[in-house]
């Protein structure tokens, strides 16, 4: 059965990830600009509202609220330009809302793109392809048609995918992607 | 009369020194031109987008200043970015609109509102530090040294015709994600 995560251990998971990131730069000779680890760019996800709500007292970590996923898309690429890690954290529904973006950015770009993706409304006890909810059921196979790979968080231990699947949106050059599988706490 | 896109461009590479640029749709074959050398990458393939990507350009490089050449059917496909920019405050960001009230690209077709629509007023409710509409190229360029030194984010309307090329009849140019990658190479070198 799937379990909820923590929130601090997600945020505690992100700086990690940032800092190995960080340190990644260095090492091709970019120099910090900035203070803090890296960017959150959110377009609210109800289902990450915990984390969300503790990363607004988090320094290290620098939120931007976008008013859409297009945007949110697009402000990476300038980010990735410009040397700095950054993680998309959206909800299903933005995910659909912003194909065409994660097509001409994130693939034909080649903007290595790192999504925290909210699955609102997925049963506990069904996998999310049985899901009643279509904005439950399109997710995995819509991500698996654009060909981004991609894993489930299901439980405290999966955070583990964080920095592998960053890692592998940096190795492949392309989009990378984990589901938040329940409510995160 | 409503002064050329091709002018106005013109205008601002002379004036731009250093600038990073994000042209798109009319202005991305003229700026080719213009700015051949170059530290530029285009929206290519995501309408709309010109504006967030000079956000994100402009908040990983405090230290470079960042223009979008921006149109108007454009920004209206994502006209939430005024907003997304105005909370973010860039500092260095300066967001050319060249409104010549149609979608030139794909034929003409008048954008919603028409040339009616008053993105200035739009940019100061959203936020930005400024907002201001120029008609004619001898005041952009009057302007244009004050306008690249000014606290961002700010947005300047450009009143213009249509441009002589549009991306469907110069399809030349660089692919986006080859763009991308020059940018980079040159930005975290710098």
């Amino acid at each position: 059965m799937p379990e909820s995560i923590p929130a601090p251990l997600i945020i505690d998971t992100l700086k990690d990830t940032f800092r190995e990131a960080r340190a990644s730069l260095a090492a091709e000779g970019v120099r910090p600009r900035h203070d803090h680890l890296g960017w959150i760019l959110s377009v609210p996800d109800t289902h990450q509202k915990s984390v969300l709500a503790a990363l607004d007292k988090e320094r290290t970590l620098r939120v931007l609220t976008c008013s859409t996923e297009d945007e949110a898309n697009a402000i990476a690429a300038g980010l990735w330009m410009g040397g700095e890690p950054f993680a998309l954290m959206i909800q299903h529904a933005g995910l659909y809302a912003s194909v065409n973006t994660l097509r001409g950015v994130a693939m034909d770009g080649r903007v290595p793109i790192f999504y925290m993706i909210g699955l609102l409304q997925r049963e506990k006890d069904k996998e999310p392809r049985e899901s009643r909810h279509s904005m439950v059921r399109y997710c995995e196979p819509l991500l698996d048609l654009f060909g981004v790979p991609h894993a489930r968080l299901e439980g405290p231990d999966d955070v583990r995918f964080i920095p592998e699947y960053y890692r592998l949106a940096q190795k492949r050059r392309g989009p990378a992607a984990v589901l938040v599988g329940l409510e995160t706490a | 009369m409503a002064m050329k896109p091709e002018e106005a461009l013109r205008a601002i590479a002379a004036a731009r020194g250093d600038a990073l640029c994000v042209p798109t749709m009319t202005t991305a074959p003229a700026w080719r031109t213009l700015a051949p050398d170059d530290q530029s990458v285009g929206c290519v393939g995501f309408m709309g987008g010109a504006s967030s990507l000079g956000l994100g350009l402009a908040l990983a490089r405090p230290d470079r200043r960042v223009l979008v050449f921006d149109g108007d059917g454009s920004l209206l496909m994502q006209l939430g970015s005024l907003a997304t920019v105005a909370g973010a405050a860039p500092r260095n960001l300066v967001h050319f609109l060249f409104k010549n009230g149609v979608y030139h690209t794909s034929g003409a077709q008048e954008i919603p509102g028409g040339g009616g629509v008053d993105f200035v007023q739009m940019a100061k409710g959203a936020g930005y530090r400024a907002a201001y509409a120029i008609t004619d190229v001898a005041e952009l360029q009057r302007r244009l040294p004050s306008l690249l030194r000014e606290e961002g984010p700010i947005l300047v309307e450009l009143h213009t015709g249509l441009a002589d090329k549009t991306p469907m009849t110069d399809r030349g140019g660089v692919p986006f994600a080859e763009q991308v990658e020059r940018l980079r190479g040159r930005l975290i070198a710098s």
